[in-house]
């Protein structure tokens, strides 16, 4: 069995995310009874026909106020066996911290649209928001077809408008579906309703889809070191690639060389370790090894004190401002030097002397650091080539190397 | 074998961020152990972690309501993985008779919540690993990985930092409050048993079916019941959960005995 795919369900306020993701989890016969009967309790009391959104929105006043308040997941499998987790985010500007947080642990995205409504604002930060994070893969959802009758006609102009912006962006999303999540509308199957329909249905989509893959090269993240009857071991994740006992490896920010004396793992040595595992590494030469270390064998991991970067801010961020920057677990004080660009929706004037003041945007920047940070290109999914920037012990901004 | 390769990536995950809360806490850490076939596997995570040894203190909350099996597993295991085992008991809501007959809302807070919140206290510790998990329960599918209680124990839902990847969370908070840090937050019942079944790990004989019936959730024996069942092996209960459409607390009184009881449990600082 391979491990399971995770998708996060973005989209604007009331496109139907949640009702989506409740809808599948039924249609799947992925739900328990007890969680049905919590809904029905609790749709019974606020005197409402059953809500599939409930099953993700748990809180009182999620329901009450018939909103998402905060992200959640689910775990889904089709008749096939391929198992999915379901990513629910909340779609109002305000909880777009929440979103980022959902969003980032997802291998592919399904936008969910309102077909009633031409393309909202939010609907675009979602998708510029997953560009970001280099999640490529994306299922376009038109929603609410049961509203115009199941028309065709309503269908293709949402699409051709939503085609248009993914182009202006330079994306291309995967799948372009008619959906009606309320009424189970081409979510497992093809629906009678939608005889036009040319597409497949979303369970369909959803399993020509596979996770991301991690590099090849080795890539083991020092955590910290242990010291166990007097000998000190670095433990930490393997990001990347695979080693064995004598392999010859490298040591960032040091440079320096070393061999693979022994591979901890629990209470035994182990002579080979590969991605994903945690281990302990014991090297012919300890010294100087702390947390944040790299220890690779290859030369893309590069020392810089000067990274040039994509980001999202969540707070309004000056040039000059003092940020501490986090990569895996390295931990350097840095600075915004310079910003190139700044966009939004569409692009802002360029060079301005300062960021607005306003939050959820992007920039393009050079951010200096008083150490070197050892860093990568990002490709998509490597972790050292994305990074968060914390002000005041809050994450302020994610990004990525450019 | 390969069946299960994607087990590595759930414990690798967990230990992650044991280690994570580790290097911020040091001896301000803490593991919750009910015994329960979660926090045990919490547990074994730890011994990985740590590659073997268990730096930090196990708390078991007792509220003298468990069952007896419980407490012969706790003290085998406390001997046998050489821990510094913690029993935290409210004295003096027991003295007082605290029991379901009072309310079960009122029984669960002050014989499990108040308990935790005094041998905090008593202990000065800032940061406890806990073994929930999204798939039991809709409100806990809303929590972070690193979670804060603030000085009066309360879960401010409204308000979650932000965790990124896989990679960083809020580790760090202020004076009088405590996090809560949940390793196991992405298994599901199902890899809790393959994982158990992988890794060999004991567990309390209550979920093995027996005349007809097994627990499938312990909490305290007046508020579990047991659900019919022929799984008698780990390897029928894997069975046994991949088919059923009944939820995994079903035998939880807690769970069910009036609207949201959990979220206004979990805002009170309950586990």
């Amino acid at each position: 069995m391979n491990n399971y795919l995770k998708v996060a369900i973005v989209g604007a306020v009331d496109s139907g995310k949640s009702t989506l993701i409740g809808r599948l989890l039924y249609e799947s016969g992925s739900l328990h009874h007890g969680a049905a009967n919590d809904v029905e309790n609790s749709c019974r009391l606020l005197g409402r026909d059953f809500e599939f959104a409930y099953l993700l929105d748990s809180f009182e006043e999620e329901r009450r106020d018939q909103l998402t308040i905060d992200t959640t997941q689910v775990c889904c499998k089709s008749k096939n066996g391929k198992e999915f987790i379901f990513i629910d985010v909340p779609g109002h500007r305000e909880l777009i911290k929440n979103m980022l947080c959902g969003a980032s642990y997802a291998d592919i995205a399904v936008l969910v649209m309102d077909i009633l409504k031409p393309i909202e604002e939010q609907t675009k930060l979602h998708v510029l928001i997953l560009k970001l994070l280099g999640i490529k893969n994306i299922i376009l959802v038109l929603n609410k077809i049961d509203k115009v009758n199941f028309k065709e006609s309503a269908f293709v102009e949402s699409k051709k408008s939503i085609d248009k912006f993914f182009q202006s962006i330079g994306l291309e999303p995967g799948y372009c579906l008619a959906v009606s999540a309320k009424e189970g509308c081409n979510l497992m199957d093809k629906s009678k309703e939608t005889p036009w329909y040319q597409g497949i249905s979303l369970f369909k989509a959803l399993e020509k889809y596979s996770g991301k893959l991690p590099d090849t090269h080795f890539c083991f993240s020092t955590q910290d070191i242990y010291n166990i009857d007097g000998q000190k071991i670095a433990v930490g994740p393997i990001i990347s690639g695979r080693i064995k006992k004598g392999d010859t490896v490298k040591v960032l920010p040091s440079n320096r060389k070393s061999k693979i004396k022994t591979i901890r793992s629990f209470d035994k040595n182990k002579s080979k370790a590969a991605v994903p595992e945690s281990v302990g590494l014991i090297l012919d030469n300890m010294e100087s090894i702390s947390r944040g270390c790299i220890i690779s064998n290859s030369s893309i991991p590069k020392l810089a004190t000067e990274i040039k970067v994509k980001i999202f801010c969540l707070v309004s961020l000056n040039i000059g401002q003092k940020v501490k920057i986090k990569c895996l677990n390295q931990d350097v004080l840095g600075q915004i030097n310079k910003i190139n660009r700044i966009w939004e929706l569409e692009a802002r004037p360029s060079s301005p002397e300062m960021m607005l003041e306003n939050d959820a945007y992007f920039a393009e920047a050079l951010i200096t650091t008083d150490k070197p940070l050892i860093t990568e290109q990002f490709k998509g999914s490597n972790s050292l080539g994305r990074f968060i920037l914390e002000n005041d012990k809050e994450i302020c901004a994610v990004g990525i190397i450019s | 074998m390969s069946r299960f390769l994607y087990l590595n990536e759930l414990e690798s995950k967990s230990i992650y961020i044991i280690r994570e809360a580790y290097w911020q806490y040091k001896n301000n850490l803490a593991i919750l152990w009910s015994m329960g076939k979660d926090s045990t596997t919490l547990l074994h995570l730890v011994r990985k972690a740590f590659l073997g040894n268990v730096p930090i203190p196990a708390i078991h909350i007792d509220t003298g309501f468990k069952f007896k099996e419980i407490y012969e597993f706790r003290d085998k295991y406390e001997k046998k993985w050489s821990l510094r085992l913690i029993v935290a008991k409210n004295d003096d809501a027991i003295k007082d008779k605290m029991s379901i007959e009072k309310g079960r809302f009122d029984c669960c807070n002050v014989l499990k919540t108040a308990t935790l919140s005094q041998v905090i206290t008593r202990h000065g510790f800032k940061a406890l690993l806990v073994g929930i998990r999204r798939d039991e329960h809709s409100i806990r599918a809303k929590e972070r990985y690193f979670s804060l209680r603030n000085k009066e124990f309360k879960w401010d839902y409204q308000n979650q930092p932000l965790e990124v990847w896989s990679e960083y969370y809020k580790t760090k908070q202020n004076r009088d409050t405590h996090l809560r840090v949940h390793p196991l937050l992405h298994w599901r019942e199902i890899d809790i048993w393959r994982y158990i079944k992988r890794e060999r790990l004991p567990i309390v004989n209550l979920y093995l079916s027996r005349n007809g019936r097994r627990y499938r959730s312990i909490g305290c024996q007046c508020c579990c019941e047991p659900i019919e069942s022929t799984a008698n092996s780990i390897d029928k209960i894997i069975k046994e959960i991949q088919h059923t459409d009944i939820s995994e607390r079903s035998g939880r009184s807690q769970d069910k005995e009036k609207e949201y009881m959990m979220q206004k449990l979990r805002s009170l600082g309950y586990m």
